[in-house]
């Protein structure tokens, strides 16, 4: 046992106990923790805003988890962290300061709002396809026709990649993200089959990048070979280990985000209403609701040393689960967090994660969120969720597999 | 001669959310990796409720305000 739990197995002395008594567990690993997960964040808010698991500790207070945050010289993304089958660590992901900021440099004006508004007559030209071959048809299954086509198309013209990929493209992220959908629930398949379409993403992107290195595109992927950090070069592992970040972060944290937004304006009509009425509304709107949904509900930092989070010891190597969604409802930052309001005059939520790390390409998954709630609603303004449909939501990253959406057609 | 408002931001805190300058572009600014620079750390006379509603929405509590 470590010292942590020894010290909070007395109670009543005093001493503050971080082993979750008094939380209902069963309600952290049920589907209400994907579905409906706010009231779950404020019963470990109000029980056990510091949980200790074995060695990894849960936080749900903002405070703890801006320390936590901004903090990598302590709490690091490295691969010790996440391990998703890759084989170098992700890039910039996880690579720790000083390093991660020679990658940033490099990719940081690539994603930036400047870069990132060209690309909206691209993107509004997409969804408005996308949303026309449904928009007559009275309904839709909403994941399938929009949420995933949406941002895998938009990667694959950004790294100019031919659309025909796109099948192979979703079959490559989906088999790091949730390998159970190809092997079921045994963990150790679900390890092999990570490793093995890791493999395969390396090698797909090692032949992509062979054409480009013989002949340069105006595409992403001929930058990076042309990219240097203080004189050199990025090496083709480099290019491969950016390449891996951007296929798992680009794709289904947009598609989830739509979903979660989608489902909750399709049950919402009063605050749907508000973004028809009026458009100018949807850049507020994308914010409460990445504050509100959270579509990616925490994430992880490894301790490079032990240290002490808000009285809890936390040993070198332990893990420090921080939820996002929790942190974006904590009352001591909102008032009325639990309530969800397009006019919110302060909103700093963490939905993109905190610090160093700050997701880098936010920018962009903000104008697609932007333009495809534009779009959408434009053409179908009012509709709901299929009679008789019980939406499903993955844990972890919240994404609906089925949306089906119906209205009155023209 | 009013009350005098200054803003500045640093870098970290600041990690490019790039709240401040969506919601006070007047205020602040954006450079080419996104992150917010502060073109006149003065504050113009009318502006005060505009330098404030960006430091108030910013994620890492990278802007300071003397007032």
């Amino acid at each position: 046992m470590d010292a942590a739990a020894t010290e909070t197995a007395a109670p009543g002395n005093g001493a503050p106990d971080y082993s979750g008594a008094g939380i209902d567990f069963e309600r952290m690993g049920g589907p209400e923790m994907a579905s409906a997960p706010q009231p779950v964040y404020k019963m470990l808010r109000d029980g056990a805003p510091i949980l200790r698991m074995d060695n990894m500790v849960l936080l749900s207070k903002r405070a703890d988890i801006d320390f936590t945050l901004r903090h990598p010289e302590i709490f690091s993304s490295n691969m010790d962290a996440v391990n998703i089958g890759n084989i170098r660590p992700m890039i910039p992901l996880q690579i720790d300061p000083p390093d991660h900021l020679k990658y940033r440099k490099i990719l940081d004006p690539i994603f930036a709002p400047r870069q990132v508004a060209k690309l909206e007559e691209d993107v509004t030209a997409l969804v408005q396809d996308l949303v026309s071959r449904f928009a007559d048809r009275g309904e839709c299954d909403f994941s399938a026709e929009l949420a995933v086509p949406l941002p895998s198309q938009v990667f694959l013209t950004l790294l100019g990649l031919p659309l025909d990929d796109l099948a192979t493209f979703i079959k490559m992220k989906d088999g790091i993200i949730r390998p159970e959908v190809f092997v079921g629930d045994d963990l150790e398949k679900a390890a092999a089959h990570r490793h093995e379409t890791a493999l395969q993403m390396y090698a797909y992107f090692e032949r992509i990048l062979d054409e480009r290195e013989r002949e340069r595109r105006d595409d992403l992927l001929s930058q990076f070979l042309d990219a240097e950090i203080d004189g050199h070069k990025l090496s083709r592992n480099e290019i491969l280990d950016v390449c891996f970040l951007f296929l798992i972060a680009g794709l289904d944290t947009v598609t989830s985000s739509l979903e979660c937004f989608t489902a909750y304006l399709a049950q919402h009509p009063e605050h749907r209403q508000e973004l028809v009425d009026d458009e100018s509304l949807i850049p507020q709107a994308v914010e409460e609701l990445l504050r509100w949904e959270t579509p990616v509900t925490g994430i992880v930092r490894v301790a490079l040393d032990e240290t002490e989070i808000g009285g809890c010891t936390v040993h070198k190597g332990d893990m420090v689960a921080v939820m996002l969604g929790a942190a974006n409802t904590d009352e001591a930052e909102y008032p009325d967090g639990d309530v969800v309001d397009f006019h919110r005059e302060t909103n700093k939520h963490i939905a993109f994660g905190g610090g160093v790390h700050r997701c880098l390409g936010s920018h962009l998954a903000r104008l697609e969120l932007r333009v495809a709630l534009r779009e959408f609603h434009r053409r179908i303004p009012s509709y709901s969720i299929k009679d008789g449909v019980e939406l499903e939501y993955t844990p972890n990253i919240r994404s609906i597999e089925h949306l089906p959406l119906v209205w009155e057609s023209k | 001669v009013g009350v005098e408002v200054k803003v500045s931001v640093t870098r970290p805190p600041c990690t490019g959310h790039g709240r401040c300058y969506s919601l006070a572009p007047e205020v602040y600014g954006c450079d080419d990796e996104g992150y917010a620079v502060i073109e006149n750390p003065e504050v113009p006379a009318g502006l005060e409720a505009q330098a404030r509603l960006g430091a108030a929405n910013c994620p890492e509590d990278a802007i300071v305000i003397e007032e």
